[in-house]
C-alpha cells in the first residue's frame, strides 16, 4: 500500500464547526491511477490537502509509503512532501520568472542538488514530457498544455513515491485536456502512481478506479 | 544543508531572481541608493561649506582683540561731547607692560598715499606695522622677509610690498632692493608679501605697502600719534580680559570719562569666531538630522517595498513551500534579496555621492586658499553603507517573517 487513511477525521473549527472529512477509510496501491470524485464542498480538496501533507488531520491515522504522517513540523513536511510527492495544480503554479528548465529543477535546489544535475535531472524530465525545445522558454510564452506537462515534468523530477493532481485539467480545453490524461496514463504505464482529484466525469472516467465522496465520507465502490 | 550563506546555490538563485525581477529591483535599489547618496553628500556637503567658510579666515589670530581711540560722548574735565584724541606710543607702551592678556600685540597706522618706480605710478594704502604683526596675520611672502622688530627700532626706511601692488610697479621684475617712493619718500624693498585669508586688518597686505611703525610715524609726521592696536590673548584667555585696564590707562592718560563706553573702541574677533562656530555647529547638526531623516524614509521605503514584495510573491513562495522549501528556506531568501539589495544600492549611492563631492571640491577649489573640503571619508563612507545595511535588514526581517509564515496551502489555492 502506497496510501492508507484510517478512520481520518477533520473540523474547521469556528462558530459553527465544519466536520468536511468523516473517517474516512481509503487504500491506494502502488502504481494505481485513482480519481477522487465529488461535488465542490464535498470535501475531496481537504483530503488533498492531507494526502499532500499539505494539511493537518484531527484524529485517524494516515501512512504514506509506509510512514506515518502526523503533527509533522514545518520543516520535515516540507521534507516529505519534496521527496515523496509531486503536485500537479489546475493553474500549474509555475513561478512566471523563471524559465521552464529552472521551474523543473526548482525541487532539486530545496534538496541542495548541485546547478548542473539539476539543470541536466530537469532536462531529462522535460524530454520525457517532449518539451526539450521550451526549456528556455518562460511559462508566458508557453501554452496552457505546455505549461501543465512542465509542472508534471517539475512534480516527476525528484522521483517521488506518488502524484497528486488537483483538477489538472481544470484550466484546459478538452482537446489539451485529452492529450494531460494521455501523459498521465502514459506515466502511470511505466509505473508512476497517481491520484487525481476532479469534478469531470471525463477525468474520472479514463483513470482505472474511481473514490467517490460525498459530504465528507467515501461512498462504497461501485455504488 | 550547508549554511545559507555559504552555498553559491543561494546566491545564483538570489541574482537570477533579482534580475529577472527588474523594475522591483529597480525601485528598492534606488531608494536605498538615493537615501546613501543624501546623507552621503550632506554629510560631506557641510564639511565642503565648513572649509570655504573657514579658508577665508586661514592664517588669521582667532583670538584677536583690537584697542582704537573713540569719541567722547561725555563732556568731561574741560573736554567737550563729541570731540577727538589720539592714541600715543606712549599709550602703547602702558597697555604692554599692565594689559593681562596679551601675547604678541602690534602697532597699527595706515594712510592712502601714491607710491612710483621709474615712470610708473600707483596709489594705495600703506600700513605701518611692527615685526609682531606677522604672528597676528600671517603674511605669505613671495619674497624676501617682513618686516621685524629691528626695522622698528631703527626706523628704517624699508618696505614689503603687496603682491598686487608690486606687479602694478614692477611687472614680471623683482621690486628686491630697488627703492620706491611713498608720497615722495623713498624706500628700499625688502619683501614681497600676501595674505591667505579673506578677512584683513587696515587692508590686505596684498593691495597695501607695508612700512615699520616707527618709520611711518616719521615720514608722515606723525608725531607720537598710533593709529591702533592689535593684539592677540594668549591661549585659555580672551581679548576682552584686556579692556578694563586698557580703559583705566587710556582715561587717565586723555582725560576720558571712565565710565564712557564710546571714547575707546574695542574689537574682539574671537566673539565673531565663536558666532562663526555656533553656525559650523548649527550646520552639521541640521546635515545630521536632514541625513538621519533619510536614513529612516530609506529604511522605512526598504521595509515597506519589501513588505509589498512579499505580499506579491505569496503565491510564489506558497508554490515554493508545496514543492519542499522549508520556511526558513524562504525567510533566508527574502533577507538575502534585501541584503544584496541594500549592499550594491548603498555601495553605489556612496560612490555617487563621493563623486558629486569630488566635483563640487574641484569647482570650488581656489589658487591660493587651495580646495574647501567636500570629501567623505572612508570610514564614513563604510559607516554609512554598515548603517544602512543593518537597519535595511533590520527593515526586512517583518516581512520575512511574515513570508515564513506563509502556508501553502493559502497561496496555491486556485482562485
Amino acid at each position: 500500500m502506497i496510501i492508507t487513511l484510517r478512520n481520518v477525521n477533520k473540523t474547521y473549527p469556528g462558530i459553527v464547526p465544519l466536520h468536511v472529512l468523516k473517517d474516512i477509510n481509503l487504500e491506494i496501491e502502488r502504481g494505481e491511477l485513482v480519481s477522487i470524485m465529488g461535488a465542490s464542498g464535498s470535501g475531496k480538496s481537504t483530503l488533498l490537502n492531507i494526502l499532500g501533507i499539505l494539511d493537518n488531520y484531527d484524529s485517524g491515522e494516515y501512512l504514506l509509503d509506509g510512514v506515518l504522517i502526523r503533527d509533522l513540523g514545518e520543516n520535515r513536511a516540507a521534507w516529505l512532501r519534496n521527496r515523496m510527492i509531486g503536485f500537479v495544480f489546475q493553474s500549474f503554479n509555475l513561478i512566471n520568472y523563471k524559465n521552464a528548465l529552472e521551474n523543473v529543477a526548482l525541487p532539486l535546489f530545496y534538496q541542495g542538488v548541485g546547478r548542473r544535475k539539476r539543470n541536466a535531472m530537469a532536462m531529462e524530465q522535460l524530454e520525457r514530457m517532449g518539451l526539450a525545445d521550451r526549456a528556455h522558454h518562460l511559462p508566458g510564452e508557453l501554452s496552457g498544455g505546455q505549461k501543465q506537462r512542465v509542472a508534471i515534468a517539475r512534480a516527476l523530477v525528484t522521483n517521488p513515491s506518488i502524484i497528486l493532481a488537483d483538477e489538472p485539467t481544470g484550466a484546459l480545453d478538452s482537446h489539451t485536456s485529452k492529450e494531460v490524461m494521455d501523459v498521465f496514463r502514459r506515466l502511470n504505464a511505466e509505473g508512476m502512481t497517481i491520484v487525481i482529484v476532479t469534478h469531470d466525469p471525463g477525468v474520472g472516467a479514463a483513470t482505472n478506479r474511481i473514490i467517490r465522496i460525498v459530504d465528507g465520507q467515501i461512498t462504497p465502490e461501485n455504488a | 544543508m550547508k549554511p545559507a550563506i555559504f552555498d553559491i546555490e543561494n546566491w545564483r538563485e538570489i541574482v537570477a531572481t533579482l534580475a529577472r525581477n527588474k523594475t522591483r529591483t529597480f525601485l528598492t535599489a534606488f531608494g536605498i541608493f538615493w537615501g546613501t547618496a543624501m546623507l552621503a553628500m550632506l554629510w560631506g556637503g557641510a564639511r565642503g561649506f565648513e572649509g570655504m567658510m573657514r579658508r577665508n579666515f586661514a592664517g588669521l589670530a582667532t583670538n584677536l582683540g583690537a584697542t582704537y581711540p573713540g569719541v567722547r560722548s561725555v563732556s568731561y574735565k574741560g573736554f567737550n561731547k563729541g570731540s577727538r584724541w589720539n592714541m600715543t606710543v606712549q599709550d602703547l607702551e602702558k597697555i604692554r607692560r599692565l594689559a593681562p592678556a596679551i601675547e604678541f600685540s602690534s602697532e597699527v597706522n595706515s594712510r592712502y598715499a601714491t607710491a612710483a618706480y621709474g615712470t610708473k605710478t600707483k596709489n594705495g594704502n600703506v600700513l605701518g606695522v611692527e615685526g609682531d604683526y606677522a604672528k597676528i596675520m600671517t603674511p605669505v611672502l613671495s619674497e624676501g622677509r617682513f618686516i621685524n622688530a629691528s626695522d622698528v627700532a631703527g626706523s628704517r626706511k624699508v618696505v614689503v610690498i603687496g603682491r598686487n601692488r608690486a606687479t602694478d610697479l614692477f611687472g614680471a621684475e623683482s621690486p628686491l632692493g630697488k627703492y620706491i617712493s611713498l608720497n615722495g619718500i623713498y624706500f628700499r624693498c625688502i619683501g614681497v608679501a600676501g595674505q591667505i585669508s579673506e578677512a584683513s586688518i587696515a587692508g590686505r597686505i596684498d593691495d597695501s605697502f607695508i612700512l615699520p611703525s616707527s618709520t611711518m610715524r616719521r615720514a608722515f609726521n606723525w608725531g607720537n600719534t598710533v593709529g591702533f592696536l592689535v593684539y592677540t590673548a594668549p591661549h585659555g584667555k580672551s581679548p576682552a580680559d584686556n579692556e578694563a585696564v586698557i580703559r583705566r590707562i587710556l582715561s587717565s592718560a586723555h582725560s576720558l570719562h571712565p565710565t564712557d563706553e564710546r571714547a575707546v573702541g574695542f574689537m574682539d574677533a574671537s566673539e565673531m569666531f565663536s558666532t562663526i562656530d555656533g553656525l559650523f555647529l548649527g550646520l552639521t547638526l541640521l546635515a545630521f538630522f536632514v541625513g538621519l531623516g533619510s536614513l529612516m524614509a530609506g529604511v522605512i521605503g526598504v521595509g515597506n517595498i519589501m513588505w509589498i514584495i512579499v505580499k506579491e510573491r505569496t503565491h510564489e513562495f506558497g508554490v515554493r513551500r508545496a514543492i519542499g522549501a522549508r520556511p526558513l528556506d524562504i525567510t533566508v531568501q527574502v533577507l538575502s534579496e534585501s541584503v544584496v539589495l541594500t549592499l550594491v544600492a548603498g555601495t553605489a549611492g556612496v560612490c555617487f555621492a563621493a563623486l558629486v563631492l569630488g566635483i563640487a571640491d574641484k569647482m570650488t577649489v581656489d589658487p591660493v586658499l587651495g580646495n574647501a573640503g567636500f570629501e567623505l571619508p572612508f570610514a564614513t563612507a563604510i559607516g554609512i553603507v554598515l548603517t544602512f545595511f543593518v537597519l535595511g535588514s533590520a527593515a526586512g526581517t517583518l516581512p520575512a517573517a511574515k513570508a515564513m509564515r506563509i502556508k501553502p496551502i493559502e497561496a496555491i489555492r486556485d482562485k
